[in-house]
């Protein structure tokens, strides 16, 4: 694989963070439905999963940068597997809304390995020595990917200080802290 | 705030990752993730260590 051509994998990569960011901000405000604190700790690692790719697109391909993506797909597999194992008993209609018939935190694992794997294939099928990557030349679409992405975690971030406030987050969240007052 | 903090720290590696060094994002990257382990361990249940 050229690093161009990684680096457009990557790219695609942080538009699917975005998605997933994006369809989680949009259940937040459309059906006003606050994401409980092991929903944050998931969105928080699909933020870090980001590390990787940027790194990739910013300073070419490398190992180094899928052993992070490898790190933050396992800290969210942890935080969304356990959610799954908090609803897993037979009645419990689990929390929150679903999406296809799964819950979100379902979708999250789901996510989580996939992401792991997509790294495991690279590293076995596309291996790249370290110090081949070198800064490919990037365009505009990388550039969106990249902006998009962090524009998602500044928004986050203030999404979670209204609901939370300046002190710890309640377990099940029902509204904004900072906005009742 | 706790999540405002793993928000911003995680930004900031982004941030480092995009304009500045691989080695101050991987950083402050492992920093992040050892806050988001903790706060696992305090939010996952209230039978393990940091939770109260």
């Amino acid at each position: 694989m050229s690093p161009r051509q990684a680096v457009a994998l990557n790219a695609l990569a942080l538009y699917a963070i975005s998605a997933v960011l994006l369809l989680a901000f949009y259940w937040q405000l459309a059906y006003d439905e606050l994401p409980c604190p092991l929903c944050l700790l998931q969105r928080v690692a699909f933020v870090a999963l980001a590390v990787g790719p940027i790194l990739t697109i910013r300073h070419g391909p490398s190992p180094h940068h899928l052993g992070l993506v490898v790190i933050a797909a396992v800290l969210g597999a942890v935080i969304s597997s356990r959610q799954v194992l908090l609803h897993i008993l037979p009645g419990d209609p689990g929390y929150g809304s679903t999406l296809l018939g799964l819950h979100f935190y379902s979708w999250a694992f789901l996510a989580f390995a996939g992401a792991l794997i997509a790294a495991g294939i690279m590293l076995v099928f596309f291996p790249l020595k370290v110090g081949e990557g070198k800064p490919p030349a990037t365009g505009l679409i990388e550039h969106a990917a990249v902006w998009l992405v962090m524009g998602l975690v500044a928004l986050n971030a203030l999404s979670v200080l209204l609901e939370c406030g300046f002190s710890a987050c309640p377990a099940n969240p029902v509204q904004y802290q900072l906005l009742e007052g | 705030m706790e999540f405002f903090i793993a928000f911003i720290n995680f930004g900031l590696a982004l941030w480092l990752a995009w304009r500045g060094g691989p080695r101050p994002a991987v950083l402050v990257f492992f920093v992040g993730l050892a806050y988001s382990l903790a706060l696992y361990l305090r939010h996952a249940t209230d039978a393990l260590p940091l939770s109260f």
